[in-house]
């Protein structure tokens, strides 16, 4: 072996190690296990594995040619690097999508398949799958229906003698009559999802028109209009009446939790998806959703939010649909939905679901009876637009003049605008 | 000689790694610059320099950004590197006991971010945390602060986060460049009747400049690129008083689909970064002296 040879085939060893301590394992070629063919499924909500672990068992019992690989990450992970994992088709068979900013991206990307027609489309509330409409076409089938919108303690409102307040005077009336019991009427998580969550039953009723932040977007509204400023106004007077605990703009979700749970305070500014979570905490309590009506009682068009989330879609860039499809239908069988629904405490866009946790059951009502509107901030496309608005309202919280804050935030939305 | 030509081969492994991880972005990010891409289509557009006049005129969020990283980066740096030193000096020598103390003040450098995160802004909330407790059982209920939740000292608190996460790894720095001055000077400052003042002034601090200068400009660029502490305690907020360049990057590169105005950012941040180095080095390199 001369001289040369021996560093390069040195060198060639070396290369060899460091490329088969790169290589990972190789996915198959075609997707197809030895038992069939394998799908992806990707999801941001890791609290349900449990149950979809469960459900992709009694799926592949069914259909026992099709595997289901489900990976889970977080919400943020999921925004950041989920989106670019469907991009050559390998990874995604089955994802899942917010409403609003996300949907749209993915819309604009055309990587949603159009599941218009599909058979089992029908299995879902009509009315409240149209969030995952595009152009026409159904892109995307919300599965989980929340109501983001404040949770309440009904039986200290039954103790203290207090009705649901029906206008924005009687809230104030009701929050009085709180405040004397020495109960904080509001816990309002404002170091993360307070305001994004609150934002949307404090404006329902000041700015009835569904399309007021479509309009805002591009350009025929502004937050300095009086629905906005009016909105900052109501902000303003929660936190120097005492509504809201002090210090909220630092507050966690988790301790508004605890300060719900132990009854310190009555309502958590949150939403229907945190029932579940303050029952585990103190299970005595009785639970029911009261969103503030900021308006007189004639001039209330809502009594709610709701938001119809965790959209099922399908890669339009898989390979395999078909099997994608199997699952989608699976999972949007009114039994299958129906253990989801339990095992998660979430109510679902799925016709025929049953419900058996008596919060589910006595909150039911509001899918029916009760009149809700989409929650707002989701029709808002642009998140740097959403930033402004949200930021307005920690501007007022945090001692800010409601006008001057829906100016800086009106600024912002010019600049972002396209 | 031939044999020396050939094992110019083994570079090429590392030389890959460096142009797959680092020089493939770095290209990328300038040119997506000057696009309009989404981060998600395959088609996008040339937009010229619309990205970067975007960001030096009309993004008054980028602008809030630089200052709130300024005065993250100077809290920092400032403290920190004080910080590190004045303990460093505490426990130069080599016992039981100061040997125990660094690795304890190490000890939370080797802690996830998210963790450090987590426990921190427990120790932040206002009605739980154990700091605004412990203010109130010394009985300095004036000092008590919504720490994450007031936007005036919401940057500043994370700040100090920051310190307490990474000041143990200073300490070291400080510590071995400490060790490292001949005992000699000591004792002849000793005899020349030099007071503590003067020996460090006139010895420690001179010979201690080669550890400074990696100390203050490794803490400078930790701080200035500074991302999942501020991510994950306070999102930016609030009312984006604590949003820092880094966050914004990413905010406007997943949460708003523009990936090439993100890019152009980055671009800036990474100018902005080697300006702030450069600077450093030739003000610190001035400092030097050598006995």
């Amino acid at each position: 072996m001369s001289m040369w040879k021996k560093p390069f085939f040195s060198f060639l060893f070396v290369l060899v190690l460091v490329l088969a301590g790169c290589a990972g394992e190789s996915p198959d070629g075609d997707g197809a296990s030895e038992d069939g063919t394998t799908i992806s499924f990707i999801h941001w909500r890791g609290e349900d594995k449990a149950v979809f672990d469960d459900l992709i068992a009694q799926f592949e019992d069914e259909f026992p040619e099709i595997n289901v690989e489900m990976n889970i990450y977080p919400s943020e992970q999921y925004q950041a690097t989920g989106q670019r994992m469907l991009t050559d088709g390998s990874t995604g068979d089955v994802f899942t999508s917010f409403p609003g900013a996300q949907f749209e991206a993915i819309a604009g990307a055309g990587f949603f398949e159009d599941l218009t027609g599909e058979e089992f489309v029908s299995n879902f509330d009509e009315g409240l799958i149209s969030v995952g409409e595009k152009d026409g076409k159904q892109l995307a089938l919300p599965y989980q229906l929340v109501f983001n919108m404040p949770v309440y303690n009904k039986g200290m409102f039954d103790e203290l003698g207090l009705e649901v307040p029906k206008s924005w005077t009687e809230f104030q009336e009701m929050g009085d009559t709180l405040l004397e019991n020495g109960i904080t009427p509001i816990a309002f998580p404002g170091a993360d999802i307070g305001p994004n969550q609150f934002m949307n039953s404090m404006m329902m009723n000041n700015a009835p028109d569904e399309d007021v932040f479509v309009k805002l977007q591009s350009g025929e509204e502004s937050l300095t209009n009086e629905w906005w400023v009016k909105t900052l106004e109501d902000f303003q007077l929660l936190e120097e009446k005492g509504y809201i605990q002090p210090d909220s703009l630092g507050t966690s979700q988790d301790s508004a939790m605890a300060m719900v749970a132990n009854e310190e305070a009555a309502m958590l500014a949150t939403g229907s998806y945190h029932m579940a979570s303050l029952l585990d905490l103190n299970p005595d309590l009785q639970l029911d959703l009261l969103a503030p009506i900021t308006v007189e009682e004639s001039e209330a068009q809502y009594e709610g939010i709701n938001t119809a989330t965790f959209m099922l879609a399908i890669n339009s860039n898989s390979e395999k649909k078909e099997q994608a499809k199997e699952f989608v239908a699976f999972l949007s069988r009114p039994e299958v939905a129906s253990q989801y629904a339990n095992e998660t405490g979430q109510h679902l866009t799925v016709n025929g679901v049953e419900y058996e946790s008596d919060v589910l059951q006595n909150t039911a009502y509001w899918i029916d009876e009760r009149t809700t509107r989409f929650q707002p901030r989701f029709l808002i496309t642009n998140a740097q637009i959403e930033a402004a608005v949200l930021s307005s309202i920690e501007n007022v919280l945090g001692g800010g003049d409601p006008m001057e804050a829906a100016e800086e935030a009106q600024q912002l939305v010019e600049e972002n605008r396209k | 000689m031939k044999a020396s030509k050939s094992l110019l081969l083994f570079f090429i492994p590392g030389l890959a790694l460096y142009a797959v991880f680092f020089l493939y972005p770095t290209i990328s990010a300038i040119f997506y610059s000057f696009t309009d891409w989404d981060g998600l289509s395959e088609a996008f557009q040339f937009v010229g320099t619309s990205n970067y006049e975007r960001a030096f005129t009309g993004d008054t969020v980028f602008r809030k950004t630089i200052g709130n990283n300024l005065k993250f980066m100077l809290a920092v740096v400032v403290f920190q590197t004080v910080i590190a030193l004045a303990f460093a000096l505490i426990l130069v020598k080599n016992t039981k006991t100061t040997v125990f103390l660094r690795a304890l003040y190490f000890f939370p450098t080797i802690l996830s971010s998210v963790s450090v995160a987590f426990i921190w802004s427990f120790i932040y909330d206002p009605s739980l945390g154990i700091l605004n407790q412990l203010l109130g059982l010394a009985g300095l209920d004036f000092l008590q602060q919504n720490w994450l939740g007031n936007a005036n000292i919401a940057i500043f608190s994370l700040a100090a986060t920051q310190v307490w996460f990474h000041a143990g790894q200073m300490l070291i720095i400080f510590v071995a460049g400490l060790q490292a001055i001949p005992k000699e000077l000591y004792e002849v400052a000793e005899i020349e009747g030099a007071s503590k003042w003067q020996t460090f002034r006139k010895v420690t601090w001179p010979l201690l400049a080669p550890s400074a200068t990696i100390v203050i400009a490794y803490t400078t660029i930790q701080s200035f690129k500074a991302f999942d502490l501020v991510f994950a305690m306070t999102g930016g907020g609030p009312n984006r008083s604590t949003e820092i360049i880094a966050t914004y990057i990413f905010d406007v590169a997943f949460s708003n689909y523009q990936f090439g105005y993100a890019s152009a950012i980055s671009v800036i941040f990474m100018a902005l970064i080697a300006l702030i180095t450069f600077i450093q080095f030739k003000a610190l390199r001035s400092d030097r002296i050598s006995y």
